[in-house]
């Protein structure tokens, strides 16, 4: 295997092939430059999906092994790390996009400048972004375009301006879209159709989704819901200049003696090392696995992990814990949920999300009406776990279930961090992330609130039983990891600058949502495609231009 | 060979109609356990959805892990991933084997028989003794949240079982063996489905071509704002 030649040199290698990861590619090869997309995870096609519900959410199809792929867990530094698939997200070729909802709500203006907003909040590193809703504009409306979205212009009274409306009409309206909206009117409040990644009308050789169901945590068979897979991967690939490689393993980013990054070393599926050089390297790895890569990078002129002189790599993680109240309806009062029908959430508000004063908390979240599962994984706290008393509960319950959730905006805080765990290893003998986190005491405030507020809509939507389901700690549920690469325009206290490339290495950027300052109260897909657009065309006319032809 | 490209094999959980991992009496006191779990009445049970053939298929080894996604054949899995599920496979293998052991144990102390040979009620005995737990009670709407076994909703994450012990791995699969496609060996005829009124998709290739939607359970005509739309408001109660 030492014969072999390595790949020729390219312009830009792109480690990760998820949301930022294909961005990045659609945009640079598109210009004309030659990537080269290296994704551990297989290149599952949508021929490979189909609703089978034991296979996406027990048997774990597109989600890592925990057997091979483990991280670990720690509330402190006192406590020993344990073994748990923290945040689990596919390893796969479109990421995050192949399993998620689609959720593709956009930030808003205030979410942008917190730190402004709330002063010194204590325990946290609550900062500004050093960017603004305007810089971030005109990419949200390429992105809902290029990409495939449906949603309502006009409909969020909560949104900053938007250039354009969204190119497909809502998705149609659940029975559970049906009671939050009539429930959210009742109690004076606003709701409004789910901005979601997926087309409702035929859109560019995309046909609408099917409505069979599997939407939430399935990939679609279908060109319905808007992945990267079926989108940006491909535009990139028709350029002929990115070559996307999957099941091929980045072990290391390399830098030369000048402190620049010359590549990075992988292992491809058939365990053969090999060094792909390039002009610039992009990390999109997600907001764990981006942070274990830069300090396994440890070299010279690096000894702490790669681009980590401010000490930040890794830290200020957020995980938009997922909590939720469940209703439970009576059958003889209501009429059925029917929650396996459609595509799991319908309907959101954004009532909630700005800070008020008067609820003892600052920040606040998105909140959004969903089912409770699929046959098999269906239940709730209190749910009979077995002999006739569980067959009534199935029987009584299964059509009359919903919940609201909440994704939680949690603070930065700058000791709750990903980081190298010093014993485990995956299997392929490298270390595996730890993560070190404890809930700020707003986080908690913030939660119990919501989940007590969505509770009282379920109530006003006629549930009989209302079942809180609050966190005890952060799992990383949502599969959203954000904030360990932090963006900022001091090189003190960030590890990257607002175009998203490392403060101290010139030609290595970040464009998952590790750049994340803060964690937002939304699912941060959009944004992270949005984002790592901007930063693309900014290697395009500013970066590249500095690159030697050598 | 990475995971996009493992083949289909032509085999199927219904090849044959008997155990193919587990001993007959293993199969029968199995097939009487899940029938405690999820038994029969005035609907189908576990028995008649044939819950323990779903079992003994999980336990036979890594040519029932996943199906091809249209439902026909099974992936034949490679490399890292399959040695993953092979060894997972075995600690469920043990875990039944002294399982049924446990459960035979019980009865024998307490009712001098086989599980196998014991009533309903002897049988729902020894499976309160194996949990620990009393049986559970009827669910009512004043019941306290902590009265049952099942616990929230996964969320947004996979589900991990590699951590179960005995009792609650075969509760939990009993219950994917009444309520999983029935390509896995049991929910024959979609049984469990139609206890609980999901009307789930015929074939999975029905969820692939677009054949099979859910839309007719939807309110497609509503718009927005949908409180005030008609469709919406058909669903009015006095």
């Amino acid at each position: 295997m030492k014969t072999k030649r390595n790949p020729e040199p390219v312009d830009v290698v792109i480690v990760g092939a998820g949301a930022g990861g294909a961005t990045a590619a659609k945009v640079l090869s598109e210009a004309g430059l030659r990537v080269v997309g290296l994704e551990r995870g297989p290149w599952l096609k949508p021929e490979h999906a189909s609703g089978d519900e034991l296979k996406y959410l027990n048997r774990n199809f597109i989600w890592q092994d925990p057997k091979l792929k483990p991280r670990t867990y720690r509330q402190n530094d006192a406590e020993d790390a344990v073994i748990t698939n923290f945040s689990a997200t596919p390893q796969v070729v479109g990421g995050g996009t192949t399993h998620w909802g689609g959720m593709v709500p956009r930030m808003t203006a205030n979410d942008f400048r917190l730190r402004s907003l709330h002063g010194d909040v204590p325990g946290s590193s609550l900062v500004d972004w050093p960017i603004s809703y305007d810089e971030l504009e005109p990419y949200y409306t390429r992105v809902e375009w290029e990409f495939g979205t449906s949603g309502l212009a006009g409909a969020n009274p909560w949104e900053g301006r938007r250039s354009r409306g969204y190119p497909t009409k809502p998705s149609p309206l659940s029975q559970i879209g049906r009671t939050f909206a009539t429930a959210m009117d009742k109690l004076g409040h606003n709701s409004f159709p789910m901005p979601q990644g997926m087309v409702t009308e035929p859109y560019r050789g995309r046909q609408p989704f099917s409505e069979n169901g599997f939407w939430q945590q399935y990939p679609d068979p279908g060109t319905g819901k808007s992945s990267v897979l079926i989108s940006f991967i491909p535009d990139a690939v028709n350029t002929g200049l990115y070559d996307l490689r999957s099941d091929c393993y980045v072990h290391e980013i390399l830098v030369g003696s000048d402190g620049r990054a010359t590549g990075v070393r992988y292992e491809d599926e058939d365990g053969n090392e090999w060094v792909q050089k390039a002009k610039a390297v992009i990390v999109c790895g997600g907001g764990i696995e981006t942070p274990r890569l830069l300090l396994m990078s440890k070299s010279e002129h690096f000894p702490d992990g790669l681009a980590n002189s401010s000490g930040q790599v890794g830290k200020n993680a957020t995980f938009h814990q997922y909590s939720f109240s469940v209703g439970l309806f009576d059958r003889d009062l209501h009429d059925p949920l029917y929650g396996w029908s459609g595509h799991y959430m319908s309907g959101c508000s954004f009532d909630f999300y700005e800070t008020d004063a008067t609820r003892g908390h600052i920040l606040g979240s998105l909140i959004f009406p969903s089912n409770i599962g699929h046959p098999v994984n269906w239940s709730f706290p209190g749910r009979p776990g077995w002999g006739s008393a569980a067959k009534d509960a199935d029987r009584e319950l299964f059509n009359h279930t919903m919940k609201i959730g909440i994704l939680l905006h949690d603070l930065p805080v700058e000791s709750n961090r990903v980081d190298l765990d010093p014993t485990v290893k995956d299997a392929w003998g490298l270390p595996v992330a730890r993560i070190t986190h404890t809930p700020h005491s707003n986080d908690f405030a913030q939660e119990k609130w919501q989940v007590k507020k969505n509770g009282e809509i379920l109530e006003a939507a006629g549930a009989s039983k209302i079942v809180p389901v609050n966190m005890e700690r952060i799992t990383g549920n949502t599969s959203h990891e954000l904030g360990t690469t932090r963006m900022g325009d001091n090189p003190a206290t960030s590890v990257v600058d607002r175009w998203c490339r490392t403060h101290d290495v010139p030609n290595l950027y970040v464009f998952d949502a590790s750049f994340f300052p803060t964690a937002t109260g939304i699912n941060p897909a959009l944004t992270i495609m949005a984002n790592a657009w901007r930063c693309a065309d900014r290697i395009i006319q500013v970066d590249a231009r500095g690159w030697t032809t050598d | 060979m990475g995971q996009a490209e493992w083949v289909t094999v032509p085999i199927s959980t219904r090849d044959v109609e008997g155990p193919i991992y587990l001993s007959r009496a293993e199969w029968d006191t199995i097939e009487a356990a899940t029938a405690r779990i999820i038994p029969t009445d005035h609907h189908p049970g576990a028995r008649e959805a044939r819950v323990v053939r779903f079992i003994d298929r999980m336990l036979a080894g890594t040519q029932f892990v996943f199906p091809a996604a249209d439902g026909i054949g099974w992936l034949q899995m490679t490399g890292r991933e399959e040695a993953a599920w092979a060894e997972r496979i075995q600690t469920r293998r043990a875990l039944y084997r002294n399982g049924i052991r446990e459960l035979d144990q019980i009865a024998n102390a307490n009712f001098g028989g086989r599980f196998l040979d014991l009533d309903d009620d002897e049988q729902d005995r020894v499976l309160e003794k194996l949990s620990g737990q009393p049986k559970p009670e009827p669910f009512t709407f004043d019941a306290p949240e902590d009265d049952g076994r099942g616990g929230a909703p996964a969320g947004n994450q996979p589900v991990n079982e590699d951590f179960l012990s005995f009792f609650p791995l075969l509760v939990l699969n009993t219950r994917q063996g009444f309520y999983g496609d029935p390509v896995y060996g049991g929910n024959d005829n979609r049984i469990g489905w139609a206890v609980i009124g999901f009307d789930g998709p015929p074939t999975l290739r029905s969820t692939m071509d677009g054949s099979y939607t859910t839309l007719k359970y939807m309110i497609p005509e509503a718009q927005w704002p949908y409180e005030r739309h008609p469709a919406v408001l058909r669903y009015r109660r006095p």
